[in-house]
């Protein structure tokens, strides 16, 4: 099996919005908490499955302003992060007959 | 005089949009009638239970909210015959829990299960010693026994185990053996200690359990030595180590004439109202078990969420960090009032019938005043110092 470059959340992950727009990321499995900012926010939500990477940088920069060009590198590092602790999974790919 | 007067003008944190955890008290029943427990015998509070399906619908609102962590207290939770449906709702809906026991019904098959959901952050047993001669003289005949054997339940099935120690008369002068017998026999990564406080049914046995001047102050310079020997294995939020910890800090600063310190010389004691709310076995939504008066709605009538973003009382209790201690009589010119934080609320609730209100128990200036005096951590364990009372500062 082959993974896509679709990420999708940990369903069982808990997206706690505290103070404005910031966040804690939450796994009951492993008790692990991360603290988020309003970008990350937007990426957690983006990530249902049917977004690769791109598509999810560019609703970040529809939802903020003066985003800079380097942004695709810093979502993909913090995808990556999250991946890594298991608040994240890429889409398999489907098989092929 | 008004407390509210006098009050900082600075702003408040913020308020998270739910809490982040929730005390429960699962269950009004228990196995055992404890002489200093806190919980029965509070006029102010019903005491029955609420069936499966209420509790389930509440921990689906709770899940939707975001809320991570339940502390199960009662009564004694394991006296809840569905403990295991209860669990797995908690499961369900994404949160972790905690349990509070005296640890007597903690079977293997329970312990087997708990350790199954992979969600259990710790499971806290009260235990008050290394014997039974320590432990089941407040808490009934062979509670001593089947604590010990719930928490080896526990251990073999590599649930996290935390004790609790409450300390009163019949404990005091045993306490380096219930530290060994808990650290070194058991194995505990460590323990927390508190003390019979005047609360529940505590107030009835006040004169049988709750420690003299001289136990508390023994108490105090014991557990700071045990817990210097055993690598801060020993812990404490109240009780004779917090307010020898306390203390020691709120001297040095007198005595150096340090300037008042952050977030003290105000009614800060408490903060748990910031992000922490409970509710009682009937249902009550409180702002804290040990204030179970105070009751701010209903689970599954009232929303949560609303209750938590914008209850007058919550706010005032979120308020009570701003009421300066110099607007108490019982403060008036105390040398310490700047690295004072009045302490606990509920404390200070059953004792002078007010919440906003530095709690009695907890004054070092009365300590003093009754002729105790301030451990030292390297005195050797049970010296007694002699203070006299010209010597108080006041």
């Amino acid at each position: 099996m082959k993974s896509t470059e679709i990420p999708i959340a940990n369903p069982v992950a808990v997206l706690r919005e505290e103070f404005d727009d910031w966040a804690v990321l939450f796994n009951p499995d492993t008790a692990e908490a991360v603290g988020i900012n309003p970008i990350g926010v937007v990426v957690w939500k983006q990530m249902d499955g049917r977004q690769n990477l791109d598509q999810i940088v560019a609703a970040v920069r529809e939802r903020f302003a003066d985003v800079p060009e380097q942004a695709g590198k810093e979502v993909s590092v913090f995808v990556d992060d999250l991946a890594r602790r298991g608040f994240v999974g890429f889409e398999i790919e489907a098989a092929t007959l | 005089m008004n407390v509210m007067e006098n009050v900082r003008t600075d702003s408040s944190p913020q308020v998270m949009r739910t809490p982040r955890s929730l005390n429960i008290e699962l269950t009004a029943r228990c196995n055992l009638r404890c002489t200093y427990c806190y919980f029965f015998d509070n006029p102010e509070v019903d005491y029955r239970d609420l069936p499966t399906e209420d509790w389930q619908q509440f921990f689906e609102e709770c899940g939707s909210l975001g809320i991570m962590n339940l502390t199960l207290a009662g009564g004694e939770p394991f006296m809840r015959r569905d403990l295991r449906r209860l669990l797995d709702g908690i499961v369900r809906n994404r949160m972790r829990f905690s349990i509070l026991t005296n640890g007597g019904l903690v079977d293997d098959d329970i312990a087997t299960f708990i350790a199954s959901t992979g969600r259990c952050d710790y499971v806290q047993v009260s235990v008050d010693g290394a014997s039974p001669e320590t432990h089941d003289v407040c808490r009934g005949k062979g509670s001593f026994e089947r604590a010990v054997a719930g928490i080896q339940n526990l251990q073999r099935h590599g649930v996290p185990v935390t004790v609790r120690m409450t300390i009163h008369r019949h404990n005091v002068d045993d306490l380096e053996n219930g530290a060994r017998f808990l650290l070194e026999e058991l194995g505990l990564p460590g323990f927390s200690t508190n003390a019979a406080g005047y609360l529940g049914s505590c107030r009835y046995n006040a004169n049988s359990v709750m420690l003299t001047l001289e136990q508390r102050q023994k108490a105090m310079q014991t557990l700071l030595e045990l817990n210097d020997r055993y690598n801060d294995r020993i812990s404490a939020d109240a009780g004779p180590l917090a307010e020898a910890r306390m203390w020691r800090q709120m001297e040095e600063a007198r005595t150096q004439a340090s300037p008042p310190m952050a977030n003290r010389g105000h009614l800060t004691g408490c903060g748990c109202h910031w992000s922490n709310i409970a509710i009682r076995a009937d249902g009550a939504i409180v702002t804290c078990t040990m204030l179970a008066h105070m009751v701010l709605g209903w689970i599954n009538q009232d929303s949560l969420e609303e209750i938590w973003l914008r209850s007058p009382d919550l706010a005032q209790m979120r308020q009570r960090h701003l009421i300066p201690l110099t607007n108490f009589d019982s403060c008036q010119g105390c040398a310490y009032i700047g690295y004072c934080t009045g302490n606990c609320p509920g404390l200070a609730y059953t004792l002078s019938g007010q919440v906003h209100y530095p709690s009695p128990d907890a004054c070092l200036r009365r300590f003093l005043v009754e002729g105790g005096t301030i451990p030292r951590l390297h005195a050797p364990i049970h010296a007694q110092t002699s203070r006299t009372r010209e010597e108080v500062p006041v």
